[in-house]
């Protein structure tokens, strides 16, 4: 038994929503979509990832109306989504023609086409910075305007993957690309063991705590994988559509900010001369999501009893919307469920009483 | 002009010069709006490097517009929810398809000016291009 259903309160439920305003009352400046897009991206980034929605404008729009929780968020996204029909499967979008805006390797400093360590926190000190108090948003916004306006400007060029050349050297597997429509989660129950697609899907828009935390649980032991960082890119893939019933003609949507991440392993027992890789990738710039990922998909490879190889443990207990959704409605009137335990309990100690 | 870059350049266009584009179309001609502009989805299906399979990342939102410019219909799909730019990007295709537009000259220097602000933008970060030195043996590729 969960919960049972309760009448009443009606008017303290429409007081109590209606009071949510008064925690965004506290001043009189309002939070402007566009800042938020702009100046916090990292958390506009993950939201729509977890939503497995990219739409930076209604990301913004969505953590305005819930103060800001990521997992508050996630969930009005994907209510929304749920009501807009879908009109097109993309064409398959290549990350090989990223244009890139990070790229580095911990495998390799000589990597073909070179290291751009883009924008990291990486090598940042982690002092706060007082000035920004005071910060002037114009002059940051034209002096960026500026240096970008005086550059030399220099052609986008593409990078090969960091596999591609392992792949040519034979220390990892090759495959033949394999068209087979791909399994969606939002459309069909998961079985397990799941197809690679649906793995893929669900580790994508998982919640970036869990990942994080599972992948950290392989790396300290409670796993087979010790991975290196064969390559980490960040940067834009353009999206196309067909053009109407025209199958050689393609209609160019946009471009999604995206970061993707191979990690290279000793391959199992039985192949020992080869490289066994684990693949993530997650939209906007959230690399630790994106490792995390590409540490589990490899981990699900393996065979073993702990939890991150497991594929039901991992793919049903990560999604922040059902995970938030159930933890959430522990705080649901179980008035009736609580009773029969109370009672039983009660019953217990009457009976030892007595006895 | 391949239907892939004609979006390409009015998708990246500002709002303001695709509208220019269009309403110098509309002073000759009269489009009939087939099909509203609308809000979907769009699944976006990428191909993974391991195993070579496709599989599904996420969803975006988009705007679709469907035009008829006297027989001859246009179409614009676009990440987003702007219906005014969509709409008249519709109308710019059809005057593509029904081979009246004139001004593949503009187009070209749209594209030009895009393709200099993402060089100059991508000078910006190959700035950030590293060459680290080992203080050990290492790797090669």
């Amino acid at each position: 038994m969960a919960y049972v259903a309760v009448s009443g309160g009606e008017e303290a439920i429409e007081a109590s929503i209606r009071l949510l305003e008064y925690y965004r009352s506290g001043t009189e400046k309002d939070l402007d979509l566009e800042v938020i897009e702009e100046k916090m991206s990292l958390l506009v980034d993950r939201v729509m990832s977890e939503a497995g929605l990219y739409d930076k404008r209604y990301a913004a729009l969505a953590l305005k109306q819930c103060e800001g929780s990521p997992d508050e968020a996630v969930f009005l996204l994907r209510a929304y989504r749920s009501t807009i029909k879908r009109s097109y499967d993309s064409r398959v979008a290549d990350t090989r023609n990223m244009r890139l805006t990070r790229r580095i390797s911990a495998a390799f400093k000589d990597i073909p086409g070179g290291q751009m360590l883009g924008a990291t926190y990486d090598y940042t000190h982690r002092l706060m910075n007082f000035a920004l108090q005071q910060e002037d948003a114009p002059a940051l916004c034209r002096k960026i305007q500026q240096e970008v306006e005086h550059q030399e400007p220099a052609e986008i060029s593409l990078c090969k993957r960091v596999s591609d050349e392992l792949k040519e050297e034979g220390l990892l597997d090759q495959y033949a690309p394999d068209n087979q429509e791909p399994f969606d989660v939002t459309q069909n129950l998961l079985e397990f063991p799941a197809p690679r697609s649906a793995r893929l899907q669900t580790l994508s828009r998982a919640d970036t705590g869990f990942l994080s935390g599972l992948a950290y649980s392989v790396l300290r032991g409670f796993g087979q994988v010790h991975p290196t960082v064969g390559e980490l890119r960040s940067g834009y893939v353009e999206i196309e559509v067909p053009y109407l019933d025209n199958a050689d003609e393609s209609i160019w949507i946009g471009e999604i900010l995206l970061t993707e991440v191979e990690v290279f392993n000793e391959a199992d027992d039985h192949n020992q001369l080869k490289l066994a890789c684990g693949y993530g990738a997650v939209m906007g710039r959230n690399e630790n999501k994106a490792i995390a990922m590409a540490v589990l998909d490899h981990e699900l490879d393996t065979v073993g009893d702990f939890p991150a190889q497991n594929d039901e443990f991992v793919l049903l207990h990560g999604d922040s919307l059902e995970m938030n959704g159930f933890i959430s409605h522990l705080k649901l009137p179980h008035y009736v469920t609580f009773q029969s335990k109370l009672d039983a309990v009660r019953k217990t100690r009457r009976e030892n009483h007595d006895g | 002009m391949e239907k892939r870059r004609l979006s390409k350049i009015l998708a990246r266009a500002g709002k303001e010069q695709v509208k220019k584009l269009a309403d110098e179309i509309k002073e000759t001609y009269s489009p009939v709006i087939v099909k509203a502009p609308e809000k979907s989805l769009t699944m976006i299906r990428m191909r993974e490097p391991v195993k070579e399979s496709l599989f599904y990342l996420g969803e975006v939102i988009i705007s679709e517009a469907i035009v008829d410019l006297d027989g001859t219909k246009g179409i614009a799909v676009m990440m987003g929810d702007d219906f005014e730019k969509v709409l008249d990007m519709a109308v710019i295709d059809a005057a593509c398809n029904k081979g009246v537009f004139q001004q593949y000259e503009r187009l070209e220097q749209m594209e030009k000016e895009q393709k200099l602000q993402l060089e100059k933008e991508n000078a910006l970060f190959l700035q950030t291009m590293v060459q680290f030195h080992s203080m050990d043996s290492e790797g090669t590729l």
